[in-house]
């Protein structure tokens, strides 16, 4: 498979802090990556390396084998960054044909306008005078003008709302089947787990994890089987035996991968990295339990404290 | 070929339709022009030499301000609206997008001169040879290249209000101290041995002396050229250093 990015050892230091710190990982044509992390954690800076915008303190960054600030890198690339509003003084239609000019094989401008979903009257618009969702728009166009292999996509849905943000994943799938590698940041879980093929997770600048989206949920939420137990089957009247108890623990707490086996007002709860164990136990045992359910929890308390321990700590990236 | 184009085609349109170039760099001067030629100085003597002068002082006076202004003020808003940082992810080489930056200027400098000359002529009915129209519209038009580098120097700064403050203050203070709003022959003597060595009195010399029938001497080419060097330097300097991160 084609490695369409390669980083080695890359380090960033900014004075004696290290906003990235010896991160390795490459990039298969045509994946969909995600680079999640809470704020802070080296994303963009990660993302401005791969962009030629900075340079790597130390370790190499790799774009189609060579370094991001070669020509030929930049022809193959486009990025919708943060922070960059439109060009002034120039009507959309002459900002997308002046990007375009730039690129060997410039993606059409009509097909341009539809993927931005801007209409004819759009197209005639002063740049500036444009609302705020559709001067993003016009950046997405703007990454998508020289028909690049590879996307950026950085923090690309701050800011939008719910039909928004669909349709942005929609058009970032129809890229992807078109044969496009697409690199996108975010600090949502749940949003690199729908879009993303594969997560790379930063934090404090290091990869803490790197795999499918599956894998990483698994990793960073917790599961859990629950049911209720059915007292009268034992004792014929609605009250749970001290044995009962004790015998459901016994059986299930031994089970590999089960962290915690709790009642509350009679309803259990096992807490486990693999609830399909769990219920091969409950039915091996025929424990006497009903209403059985399998929930996936919330995000895990790790990710929820690494989150928190960034915001007091302030962003580096 | 095409990238060159269209970038200074860009640059043209973004200049033309700029309110405060219409407003700074064509309006004013003009104004200008009309008050001290048709109500203040209305009945001097030698009225068609004080109106073929002024007319120099106030067309050097509009390109100055578009060279330092426009392009100096446009630079620090590119940056901040973290525009330049997605050129520099473009293919785009900054060589061409500065090209076409001075590219423009230069276009809109001599449009300027066009248009003022005309006013000059139509309002007064300024008389010179066709030799002086050009001569000292060439004047005019080169000599405006070292404001380009001082406006550069002006696009190093990080807040566009700064930029613009600055460059306001000493576009003002350049255009008054170096005699293009009164002559410097009316200034106490020591202001006039130093508005001597400002880049904006030996910018306006050339053209002074064009207008009087005479060509400019060596000093104010050789003044001009000193201060290009010098600005170019300086931003340059500045600017790696900028970019050292």
């Amino acid at each position: 498979m084609e490695h369409i990015a390669e980083l080695q050892h890359v380090t960033k230091r900014f004075g004696s802090k290290a906003a990235v710190d010896d991160v390795s990982f490459t990039i298969d044509k045509g994946s969909i990556v995600a680079v999640l992390g809470p704020n802070g954690a080296g994303k963009t800076t990660t993302i401005s390396m791969m962009l030629g915008l900075l340079e790597p303190t130390s370790g190499s960054v790799r774009l189609f084998g060579q370094t991001p600030k070669q020509p030929q890198v930049k022809q193959r690339i486009g990025a919708m960054l943060q922070d960059v509003s439109v060009i002034d003084g120039l009507k959309v239609r002459e900002v997308l044909a002046l990007i375009r000019s730039y690129y060997p094989r410039p993606m059409r401008l009509e097909e341009l306008a539809a993927l931005a979903g801007f209409t004819e009257e759009d197209l005639g618009k002063r740049a500036e005078k444009l609302s705020g969702g559709q001067k993003r728009r016009l950046g997405f166009a703007l990454a998508l003008a020289g028909n690049p292999d590879l996307l950026f996509f950085d923090e690309p849905t701050v800011g939008l709302d719910t039909p928004a943000r669909r349709s942005f994943w929609e058009q970032v799938g129809a890229l992807s089947d078109r044969g496009k590698t697409i690199l996108f940041s975010t600090h949502y879980l749940q949003e690199a787990e729908v879009a993303a093929d594969r997560v790379i997770l930063f934090n404090r600048g290091k990869i803490a994890a790197d795999g499918t989206p599956q894998a990483i949920t698994a990793q960073l939420t917790s599961r859990s089987v629950t049911f209720t137990t059915d007292t009268r089957s034992l004792e014929g009247h609605a009250l749970m035996s001290a044995d009962t108890e004790q015998h459901i623990r016994e059986r299930l707490l031994p089970v590999p991968g089960v962290h915690d086996c709790t009642c509350q007002e009679g309803r259990w709860t096992v807490t486990a990295d693999n609830t399909d164990t769990v219920l091969a136990a409950i039915f091996r045992y025929q424990l006497p339990v009903h209403d059985i359910r399998t929930q996936q929890g919330r995000l895990d308390d790790a990710f929820e404290i690494m989150i928190h321990n960034d915001d007091t700590q302030g962003a580096v990236s | 070929m095409q990238m060159l184009f269209m970038q200074c085609r860009a640059e043209m349109l973004r200049i033309i339709r700029n309110p405060y170039y219409v407003f700074w760099s064509l309006l004013m001067p003009i104004v200008f022009y009309f008050i001290f030629t048709r109500l203040v100085n209305a009945g001097i003597e030698d009225a068609s030499e004080w109106q073929a002068r002024y007319l120099m002082s106030m067309t050097s006076f509009s390109v100055m301000g578009s060279a330092i202004m426009t392009l100096g003020i446009r630079m620090v808003q590119e940056r901040t609206h973290g525009w330049s940082v997605f050129m520099r992810i473009t293919p785009l080489p900054s060589s061409i997008y500065f090209f076409g930056k001075m590219f423009g200027q230069m276009v809109m400098h001599m449009f300027s001169i066009i248009v003022i000359f005309a006013a000059g002529f139509l309002m007064n009915g300024v008389h010179l040879s066709a030799g002086q129209w050009v001569g000292s519209g060439l004047w005019i038009w080169l000599a405006s290249i070292p404001f380009l580098a001082l406006g550069t120097l002006v696009g190093t700064m990080k807040r566009v209000d700064t930029a613009s403050g600055v460059s306001n203050m000493v576009y003002m203070i350049l255009a008054i101290a170096g005699g293009m709003w009164f002559p410097i022959d009316s200034f106490p003597a020591f202001l006039q041995s130093i508005g001597k060595w400002l880049p904006s009195y030996n910018f306006g010399s050339g053209a002074w002396d064009i207008a009087a029938g005479h060509s400019p001497s060596w000093q104010p080419v050789l003044i001009l050229l000193g201060y290009l060097i010098l600005f170019m330097v300086l931003s340059t300097y500045i600017r790696k250093k900028q970019e050292a991160v």
